[in-house]
């Protein structure tokens, strides 16, 4: 049974590398373009993994981990945070909330993106 | 009859006997008188003189006897007037005259005449007395002489006084003119400081304040009547100067563009100077300029560099990705020339991405918002990851790379591990990049005066000399390492000094151009 990843973001481009990237290593990949479809998708499929961006409209990746948190079902879901900047002041606040790995956008390529999310689930 | 005329006889000759008598008394009184007297009748001819006017004119009785006065005097008009006036009068008349003696002599005399008269009161001539005052004369024209010099000499003291007096006033125009132009000049430099668009406080010697201008009054929202002649203690009551006086302190340091801010919209640069006449140090001057609008263009440029740089990452993020699942295969097969071509245009972008992140890191420095957090860090740690992170490219470039430790562990240091790995990062990312093929890379780490010190030395093109003082600089590049690799942004230097000044060190480097470079920098230990 292939792995179910959810990744919510908003950016069309990196949501469509990042599908086809994740397919070709043999993932089953859903999409959410904002905080609150992420929250309604993640709810129906129950993904093994979340890829999560943090700057998005409606609601952002704080919001929806603080929402994760609270839920108890969700709060089980392994998430990996998308920041913009990388700046240590988002990725502490993505681990206070349960974060457990993060990707710079800027800077990660996606070999990077297989290898981190097979750290935390496996192929 | 005989008796009668015996009686008659006898008295006859008494009389006669007395009149002899009293004819011998002024004879011989006439004779003793020491003062030349003549007798004179109403014509004017001399009767009778005596001894002393014989002895004193010259003539004897005979030769003067029957001359008439006039002859005796130089001035015959008014021996004529004397003459009629005696005259007329009843009383002594005085009269000064000259005296003309038998041997020509002039002698000044003063002349006394009484008028005789008769029973019936007729005038039958008069006595003159003559009085010799030559003495007085001569003493009176000595006197005179004297009056005369002391006159001359007066008016020529007078005439000095005034030449002085006129060069005096010249003088005193001089400096009336002058002391206008001061005051002139003063009022043009009172006028330049009262509009002086700066903000300027002048202290006396005694550190007392001495002037504020409007502006400065402004700032501070004081006025400077109440602030005028307070000792800097008096001053630090006023909440409103608290922050120049914290900058400044009771010495008045000298202070060189140095930032307060007074309000939310108010902030000032400061500077203070001695003011030194002849040597010795009579006052202070404080300048303050109003920066706040360009501080606010600095904080909108910083923020505008920071939106752009963010809003780039996200396309260049995107090329990077799409590119390497090219490369990757990961969107079907692709020829050698395709990978090649792919390969140059990751690279760049790789750059670009560098660039901006560097632009990202220079805006947070300057918004001041640099150093996140600081932990107790051991240097050796950082600098082996940044060595291993670099393995590749050192077997690439066939280096030897040293590492220096210490025989003791050394003390941690309070630090931002991210940044200082980049700092250390950038140095050695230089000592790596321009270096010769087959060169060296030397890095110590030492323990000097309570600081750690980090050396990496490198065998490489060196820095030219006229170029070193630009090294830290934002952008620079150095012309000799241009030509040899045209990649690199001249950031990373400046960010590395940033980053280690943050922490309290200090940076600098030798360098000798196609010997190598050594940089050095200290990091301080709590």
């Amino acid at each position: 049974m292939a792995k179910k990843i959810l990744i919510v973001e908003d950016e069309e481009i990196l949501i469509n590398l990042l599908q086809r990237k994740l397919t070709n290593e043999g993932y089953e990949v859903s999409l959410a373009r904002d905080g609150e479809e992420g929250l309604k998708v993640m709810k129906e499929i129950q993904p093994d993994l979340l890829l999560l961006d943090i700057v998005m409209p409606k609601m952002g990746g704080f919001e929806v981990m603080e929402k994760m948190g609270r839920d108890s079902e969700l709060k089980k879901i392994p998430v990996i945070v998308i920041s913009n900047s990388g700046q240590p002041v988002e990725i502490d606040r993505a681990q206070e909330l349960g974060a457990k790995d993060w990707l710079v956008k800027a800077e990660f390529d996606p070999q990077e993106v297989i290898d981190k999310i097979t750290k935390q689930i496996g192929k | 009859m005989v008796q009668e005329k015996s009686s008659l006889e006898l008295e006859l000759q008494r009389l006669r006997e007395d009149l002899e008598f009293l004819e011998g008394y002024i004879k011989e009184f006439s004779e003793f008188l020491p003062l030349p007297i003549c007798t004179v009748n109403p014509l004017n001819i001399i009767l009778g003189v005596n001894q002393a006017f014989q002895d004193f004119t010259g003539y004897n009785e005979i030769e003067i006897g029957g001359r008439e006065i006039t002859d005796l005097f130089l001035e015959k008009k008014e021996t004529e007037v004397l003459a009629e006036e005696i005259s007329q009068k009843n009383t002594r008349v005085i009269k000064e005259l000259t005296l003309l003696t038998k041997d020509k002599k002039k002698i000044p005399v003063n002349v006394y005449g009484l008028s005789r008269k008769d029973e019936d009161g007729n005038f039958i001539g008069y006595f003159l007395a003559l009085s010799d005052i030559s003495e007085i004369k001569k003493f009176q024209e000595k006197l005179e002489e004297k009056v005369r010099e002391k006159t001359k000499e007066l008016e020529k003291r007078t005439k000095d006084l005034e030449t002085s007096r006129k060069a005096l006033m010249n003088i005193l125009e001089d400096v009336d003119e002058e002391k206008k132009r001061v005051e002139e000049e003063k009022n043009k430099t009172l006028s330049v400081i009262t509009n002086f668009t700066d903000g300027l406080l002048i202290f006396d010697e005694k550190n007392n304040l001495s002037l504020i201008n409007p502006q400065g009054e402004n700032f501070f929202n004081l006025k400077a009547q109440d602030l005028a002649g307070k000792t800097i203690s008096e001053l630090d009551n006023f909440p409103t100067l608290k922050p120049l006086m914290e900058l400044i302190g009771p010495e008045i340091s000298q202070v060189f563009r140095k930032e307060i801010q007074l309000k939310e919209n108010l902030i000032l640069e400061v500077t203070s100077l001695p003011i030194i006449r002849e040597k010795e140090r009579i006052g202070t001057l404080v300048i303050l300029h109003d920066v706040t609008r360009e501080k606010l263009i600095e904080r909108m440029k910083t923020e505008f560099v920071s939106l752009s740089a963010h809003q780039l990452r996200t396309p260049l993020s995107a090329i990077k990705w799409t590119l390497r699942m090219l490369l990757d295969g990961d969107l079907g097969e692709i020829t050698e020339e395709q990978r090649n071509f792919v390969e140059k245009t990751y690279n760049s972008n790789e750059r670009m991405i560098s660039l901006i992140n560097d632009l990202l890191n220079i805006t947070r420095i300057e918004e001041g918002r640099y150093l996140y957090k600081t932990i107790l860090t051991d240097i050796e740690s950082v600098i082996e990851s940044v060595i291993s992170f670099y393995k590749e490219e050192i077997e690439k470039r066939k280096l030897k790379v040293e590492f220096k430790k210490p025989k003791e562990k050394l003390p941690e240091v309070m630090a931002d591990i991210e940044k200082l790995k980049l700092a250390f990062q950038n140095i050695f990312d230089n000592a790596i990049r321009y270096n010769l093929v087959g060169g060296r890379v030397t890095v110590s780490l030492n323990y000097v005066k309570k600081k750690i010190e980090v050396t990496v030395e490198d065998t490489g093109v060196g820095i030219p000399k006229n170029q070193q003082d630009r090294v830290f600089t934002k952008f620079f590049r150095a012309a000799n390492v241009m030509r040899m690799e045209t990649e690199g942004t001249g950031l990373g230097l400046f960010i590395a000094k940033n980053i280690i000044e943050a922490h309290g060190g200090k940076i600098w480097f030798e360098s000798e151009e196609n010997k190598g470079s050594t940089f050095y920098f200290t990091l301080p230990v709590k």
